[in-house]
């Protein structure tokens, strides 16, 4: 791949890819860390990358390693932010599609609402964590994940019904 | 709670509206614009860090000012660090333009400025060292002949080093390199100019700090500059057959931290486990890469690698969209033709999924013979999963 191509893939890929990124570590500083290292690292890869073959799923992939990797480094980044601190201070309103249509109540329980499904998928082990983050932050397609974590598409589907469920047994349980 | 209202509130609680701000994209593009330049193999913290000095001007130095250059300030803004071009104009920055001429070039050290966090590009050994220094410097050629420009195929064929070395520390040992290191640099009207960046210099300020500039390779070299095991003194070898200068950094002596810069020196000659942690782990990594290649080339020499899963083979499907769709005990791949098979292309693709865990690796291969009858195996790979599969 040449380095163009991989620029267009920041314009293209960046915005889904920091999300992916955010959820992965919590925090502003780090996701801007590792986002940019993702990119980086791509630079040294970039010659086993092709334009063509899903290049987002590769790049996330990258994400994923380099954040293993800097958790068994440093068991560093394990100071989970509450994210809907982090929500809020990327400013309100960020959340578009709930505040759009939300009266100031509802927003508030909206907050508490995502606030306790974020902690629970924080809760999740990575086998489950990171499909739910590929298929819901990164919008990425079962198929799609299934490249990128290197496992079949059949697992991923799996692994995504395990999570849901887990994700439904511990909201019905703490929702109020 | 129905399966479409918790399918909503996932979409909604889990999406993230956290977007990478445009000045660090700029960032990445510029340091992917760098990188892919490099034709040398340099281990990537050469690139990334920093150093923090304070410098004063050079008594005795041939120091004069270079009004025709850009500012510091400038220059990081160029770069696309609009944080660190701020920082460069604080009342903490010195503002030094010193300039000195060696082989064929001119090279002027424009500024310096050390502090936390004054960069959009963060370095990982910030979490141990939190400051960092940040020296501009520029490379003009003193026959007036602009340096290569950046698209220019004879860019970088004269690689420079650009370090601050510390008196009394053995160079070769105690650079950029080594410390957390990096730069960026571009050319601007026939001008190069480079922004360094390293752990902190300031705790070796009652010491003595040089910033060291040599042409011919982009590390340390003795054959550029000598070290005095005596007297801890570094000199620029006049007898070299390229450039080679070296600045001295009178840093303000109050700001000097021993007991820091002891624990630093200690921590560069014998480096924790970590680093030797992540070592292993990148090797791990690139043994992974290696062995995905060698499996990719022997596919494309045409072996079958692995071991066939006989009830495994079966004549894909197609869905609507024309894509091959293939299943088998748990794995189900659906690909477009064109991604697994060139035009016209016979024999096995060389895109196959892999999926493994401690024990053993499996693959889905996809052939197509003569008639364009397209088939898909699993079959069992013969090594264990590598390192970080």
């Amino acid at each position: 791949m040449e380095p163009d191509e991989l620029i267009e893939l920041v314009r293209q890929h960046g915005k889904s890819i920091y999300a992916f990124c955010y959820r992965l570590t919590g925090n502003k500083a780090d996701t801007d860390d590792l986002y940019q290292e993702t990119f980086l690292k791509a630079v040294e890869l970039r010659h086993k990358m092709d334009a063509s073959r899903n290049p987002k799923a590769y790049l996330l992939s990258i994400a994923i390693r380099l954040n293993r990797n800097h958790r068994r480094k440093f068991a560093w980044r394990q100071r989970i932010v509450p994210t809907s601190e982090l929500d809020a201070a990327t400013g309100a309103g960020t959340f578009d599609s709930l505040a759009s249509e939300a009266t100031p109540e509802d927003a508030v329980l909206s907050l508490e609402l995502r606030s306790m499904v974020q902690d629970a998928a924080n809760r999740l082990g990575d086998k489950l964590k990171l499909p739910l983050y590929l298929y819901y932050t990164a919008d990425m397609a079962v198929e799609e994940i299934a490249s990128a974590l290197g496992i079949p598409a059949g697992t991923v589907k799996s692994r995504l019904h395990t999570a849901r469920k887990l994700m439904r047994q511990a909201l019905e349980v703490e929702s109020p | 709670m129905k399966d479409a209202d918790l399918e909503r509130m996932l979409r909604q609680s889990l999406a993230s509206a956290a977007e990478p701000e445009e000045p660090l994209n700029q960032s990445i593009i510029h340091q992917i614009t760098e990188r892919s330049r490099m034709r040398t193999n340099y281990k990537k913290r050469l690139f990334i860090g920093l150093f923090v000095a304070i410098f004063v001007l050079i008594a005795g130095a041939s120091a004069y000012a270079a009004t025709q250059l850009f500012t510091a300030k400038q220059v990081a803004e160029h770069l696309g660090d609009p944080q660190l071009a701020e920082a460069f104009e604080s009342e903490e920055a010195i503002r030094i333009n010193a300039a000195k001429d060696s082989g064929d070039y001119r090279f002027t050290l424009l500024g310096i400025v050390s502090g936390v966090d004054l960069s959009i590009s963060r370095h990982s050994s910030e979490d141990v060292y939190p400051n960092r220094t940040y020296a501009v410097v520029s490379i003009a050629r003193r026959d007036g002949q602009p340096m290569p420009d950046v698209p220019d195929p004879e860019f970088g064929k004269v690689p420079f080093f650009v370090s601050p070395l510390v008196k009394g520390l053995k160079p070769w040992q105690v650079n950029i390199a080594s410390m957390n290191g990096g730069f960026s640099e571009d050319v601007i009207d026939g001008v190069m100019y480079r922004i360094i960046s390293l752990d902190e210099v300031e705790i070796f300020a009652d010491r003595g700090v040089y910033l060291a500039i040599s042409s011919g390779s982009p590390f340390y070299s003795n054959d550029a500059f000598r070290y005095d095991e005596a007297t801890g003194e570094i000199h620029a070898r006049e007898d070299y057959p390229g450039a080679s200068v070296l600045f001295d950094l009178p840093l303000d002596a109050a700001k000097a931290d021993p007991a820091k810069a002891d624990a630093y020196v200690e921590a560069l000659s014998n480096p924790t486990s970590d680093s030797a942690e992540q070592e292993e782990q990148e090797e791990q990594e690139e043994d992974w890469v290696q062995w995905i290649e060698r499996l990719r080339a022997q596919v494309r020499a045409g072996e079958l690698i692995g071991e066939t899963i006989a009830e495994s083979v079966q004549e894909v499907s197609y869905d609507e969209s024309g894509d091959i769709e293939y299943s088998y005990n748990g794995w189900n791949v659906s690909r477009p033709i064109d991604q697994l098979f060139k035009k016209d292309q016979v024999g096995y693709s060389d895109y196959f999924p892999i999926s493994g865990d401690d024990e053993s690796y499996k693959a889905v291969l996809f052939h197509r013979d003569d008639n364009g009858i397209i088939t898909g195996r699993v079959v069992v790979l013969s090594r264990e999963c590598p390192g970080l599969c």
